[in-house]
């Protein structure tokens, strides 16, 4: 094993991860530097002395170098850059001078699930706290050294200012004094207008490994001894295996052992195969023949749930309209997506000692943790997880099957380290899908334009997120209104997708906003704006997550400003937009799109205004809307999961296109509203508005309603 | 199982596997070189993109026993220090969203840079469009290979590159 680092603080070395296993405040930081995939069970561990260690997330060797644990999960939205800059902004540190070490599962560093655009805005109070706390133990070390007041010290760039006396001490000059005093209860924050490092542009902290190529991901992990292990499950969904032909995989080249998995509570039945590389087990799993008992989800299609939800819908119809409206009707679908993570889904782990040591892609630790305890009959203390990199979430990493695959398998192989890899194939077939949703809307406009009445009998598959209520946009601005919710019969397992419920409802209404005004005969933003106005102003009692009215029509105004709403366009191309309160951001997006005479769609730019509260790092902010905006007409465009015989049809990338850069739009702007709120979510907010935006302006083009998705699907030619 | 020699970053390496394994896997599980990533198996998606003999190849459809001594190059080949231009510009504009798919990227972005130094959009998006970033982190990917071919032009350059 690698010898242990005393004293040395990581600042010095990048590569190397922390392992905390002792902390408390005020007291040492225990801890030994692994490389990245080394096992703790292997590590010794040993007091680094000297080391400043106000709590859980800080620590400040003597040479001023700063690791700052990063709490939750990277997967390209940033967090593992931008909860740091957090701390690193009320401590007052310089940012050249701070390690960022991704922290392991421990209840000690609170919200580490990383769903639901929630990672800075559960945090975002407990880590300034967690800053503030250890600056204030440092400027009292200061004040105490220099017999000065404290209300007479100031710091800036991990230095303790005495203006007066013009003293000055850096933070590593502090630590020893500051390791004796105790941490105040209640450490004064910044006020945010004076903040300097959040709201810039700070680059990713691990950009140099990904340009490089050095290993970062849950698949990159690597362990002396470690064999490779595929997991099949039956493709109808619930089924499970009877037989298979393990004594002809085991003869394979490469392969060490294949057996049945059954009847572990939270692992669902399949059929392991373990090998010595990956390749081999890959081509085993390829020979690989199951008698599977299919189970009653094989007479489940896409087909047969279309038929169910028109007759769910008219099981609800609407209440007549008021006399006098006129009717404006339209049915919107839209189909399952995949989250289809560019790094397939994997796990590796070790069982040794009693102890279940995993490296894990997961977006909610926790959870794998959870289900790897329940299936195995082991404490928590008995299975350690560290968060690596993931390749994409999207809320697919929430669920964590793999976590509980890869953990049994090791089980079985006691003592050998193994890495569990998903096929693609087992990725697409394998998935907890964005659910299908049908919109079967009515509405009535009165005389003079207004909406006088809106019921939508909404369908979607029953559990998962993405239910729909009147307690939204547009409903909550027309008295009376009403959605009527049904579901089609479980079987097909439905998950978090990026921006859950509103990537598909927010789509369907908008869309039929925008059909409204157009019924209405009424410029789109105008008709919008007064929707808008008619929301009742925020009930406090809401916490600050109601729609808030005003916030709306900023980002509205704004959005179209930018883009040059109203101003004419010939035939064949178009402005559209739409507006979403997701995560409680809100957004605007205006796309310009073009069609060709032969139907070639062609999105030209995107301009998005967001009000998101405070903006921690700007750069992936901006990366985070951008992303999130095109990734959403990507899937608006090309994607669907069709369900056949209980299964999914698509199995690979080939079946299931995804946009690419020749699809992508030139021009991208994102604005965003300066503010001093709380910061929002913004891994999802950018999403549900984009493709509304783009399916209006396919309309404002040619005349033609996109009402089912994936666009390409129809058929937009014009003369 | 066959043993193969074969010349990758510059260095000489044997390995012993079975003779269909494709290059990609080789790289990962028997040479540790886990820049080159598996992304669909199927060619499809570019996170396996290599460079053999200095054109752009997808390594999962590159079995070991066509390689011969070409030389291979990886993502952790493209340049000895981590400073190839397209590599300074992706930090500069921090162009990872998630990373993953970025070796691929960048691999199939340098060999586009050293056929034309000065690529228009539409020849980006041509030679772009076999790999996918699920991220779609595609505006400032583009960003990237033009500011690229300013600091490849501006005498930044991978002097001491292996192509």
């Amino acid at each position: 094993m690698k010898p242990l680092r005393k004293s040395s603080p990581p600042a010095v070395d990048r590569r190397e991860f922390i392992k905390v296993s002792a902390l408390a405040g005020g007291g040492l930081l225990f801890g030994a530097y692994l490389r990245f995939g080394e096992s703790v069970a292997y590590a010794e561990s040993a007091p680094i002395a000297e080391t400043f260690a106000p709590n859980v997330f800080i620590s400040i060797a003597p040479n001023g170098a700063v690791s700052i644990i990063a709490p939750n999960s990277e997967m390209g939205q940033g967090i593992k850059t931008g909860l740091p800059m957090i701390v690193a902004e009320e401590l007052d540190v310089a940012w050249e001078d701070v390690t960022i070490v991704q922290g392991d599962l421990n209840s000690a560093y609170g919200r580490q699930a990383s769903v639901g655009s929630g990672s800075t805005v559960g945090n975002y109070t407990p880590l300034r706290r967690a800053g503030a706390t250890a600056r204030a133990m440092l400027v009292a070390a200061a004040a105490q050294t220099w017999g000065v007041p404290e209300s007479e010290c100031t710091t800036e760039r991990s230095a303790v200012i005495h203006a007066a006396s013009k003293r000055r001490a850096r933070y590593g000059d502090l630590v020893a004094k500051a390791a004796t005093l105790t941490p105040p209860e209640n450490a004064p924050l910044k006020d945010p207008k004076d903040f300097k490092l959040l709201g810039t542009r700070v680059p990713g902290v691990d950009n140099q490994k990904v340009v490089t190529g050095a290993p970062l991901f849950g698949i990159d992990v690597k362990l002396p001894g470690m064999l490779f292990a595929t997991y099949t499950k039956c493709p109808v969904f619930g089924g499970k295996p009877k037989s298979a032909n393990l004594d002809e995989v085991k003869s394979r080249l490469g392969v060490r052992d294949a057996f049945i998995l059954d009847g572990i509570e939270t692992l669902t039945p399949g059929v392991a195969i373990v090998a010595d590389t990956t390749w081999n087990a890959f081509s085993a799993t390829d020979a690989l023949k199951v008698q599977w008992d299919e189970g009653p989800v094989a007479a489940q299609s896409s087909a047969e749930m279309a038929r169910q939800a028109d007759q769910l819908a008219k099981a609800t119809p609407p209440a007549p309209l008021p006399a006098g409206a006129k009717a404006v009707e339209a049915a919107y679908h839209y189909p399952f997506l995949a989250h289809a993570t560019l790094e397939p889904q994997n796990c590796t782990a070790v069982f040794k000692n009693g102890v279940m040591e995993m490296w894990t892609p997961t977006q909610i630790p926790a959870s794998g943790q959870g289900l790897v305890t329940r299936g195995l009959g082991l404490a928590p203390k008995d299975v350690i997880v560290h968060i690596t990199r993931l390749g994409g979430g999207f809320g697919r990493r929430g669920s964590n099957e793999f976590s509980i695959e890869a953990a049994a398998i090791a089980k079985r192989l006691e003592g050998t380290p193994v890495k569990l890899m998903w096929k693609r194939e087992h990725d697409f077939g394998h998935d907890n899908y964005r659910s299908n949703g049908w919109h079967y809307f009515t509405a009535g406009l009165d005389g003079g334009g207004k909406v006088v009445a809106l019921h939508d009998a909404f369908v979607k598959m029953q559990g998962g997120p993405g239910d729909m209520s009147a307690g939204g946009f547009p409903f909550i601005a027309i008295p009376g209104s009403q959605v009527q919710s049904s579901k089609l019969p479980p079987g097909i397992p439905t998950g978090f997708w990026r921006a859950p419920g509103d990537n598909g409802n927010v789509w369907a209404t908008q869309c039929f906003v925008d059909e409204l005004a157009h019924a209405a005969g009424r410029d789109p933003v105008a008709f919008t704006l007064d929707l808008i106005s008619a929301v009742p102003a925020p009930n406090p009692a809401a916490g600050g997550r109601g729609f808030d009215p005003a916030k709306m029509t900023t980002v509205l105004k704004l959005a179209t400003e930018k883009a040059g709403w109203g101003s004419p366009r010939p035939r064949g191309e178009g402005l559209g937009f739409a507006i979403t309160h997701t995560n409680n951001a809100y957004v605007a997006i205006v796309a310009d799109v073009s069609v060709t005479r032969d139907g070639q769609l062609t999105v030209k730019k995107l301009t998005a205004a967001v009000d998101a509260g405070t903006i921690i790092n700007l750069s992936a902010a901006e990366a985070q809307v951008q992303g999130a905006m095109i990734d959403g007409i990507g899937a608006a465009w090309f994607q669907k999961v069709t369900i056949e015989h209980g299964a999914a049809a698509q199995t690979n990338f080939d079946e299931y296109p995804m946009l690419r850069m020749n699809h992508a739009p030139k021009l991208v702007e994102v604005h965003f509203i300066k503010s001093v709120a709380p910061p929002t979510g913004l891994g999802e907010p950018g999403l549900p508005a984009a493709a509304p935006a783009v399916c209006n302006a396919i309309f404002a083009a040619t005349g033609k309603r996109v009402r089912t998705l994936p666009i390409v699907d129809m058929d937009l030619k014009w003369a | 199982m066959s043993k193969y020699t074969l010349s990758v970053n510059g260095q000489s390496k044997t390995v012993d596997v079975a003779p269909d394994t494709p290059m990609l896997w080789v790289l990962r599980d028997s040479l540790g070189l886990v820049g080159t990533k598996y992304g669909c198996g199927i060619g499809e998606c570019g996170a396996c993109t290599i460079h053999v003999d200095g054109s752009p190849r997808r390594a999962c459809q590159t079995p070991v026993s066509e390689v011969g001594r070409a030389a291979i190059t990886t993502i952790e080949g493209l340049s000895p220090d981590g400073k190839h231009p397209l590599q300074r510009a992706w930090v500069e504009l921090d162009v990872p969203q998630c990373g993953y798919c970025q070796s691929g990227q960048l691999m199939t972005a340098a060999s586009l840079l050293k056929q034309d130094p000065r690529p228009s959009d539409a020849e980006i998006d041509k030679t772009m469009a076999g790999n996918l970033c699920r991220c779609a982190s595609y505006t400032r990917m583009r960003a990237g290979i033009k500011r690229a071919a300013e600091l490849a032009a501006s005498g930044i350059s991978d002097k001491g590159g292996r192509e």
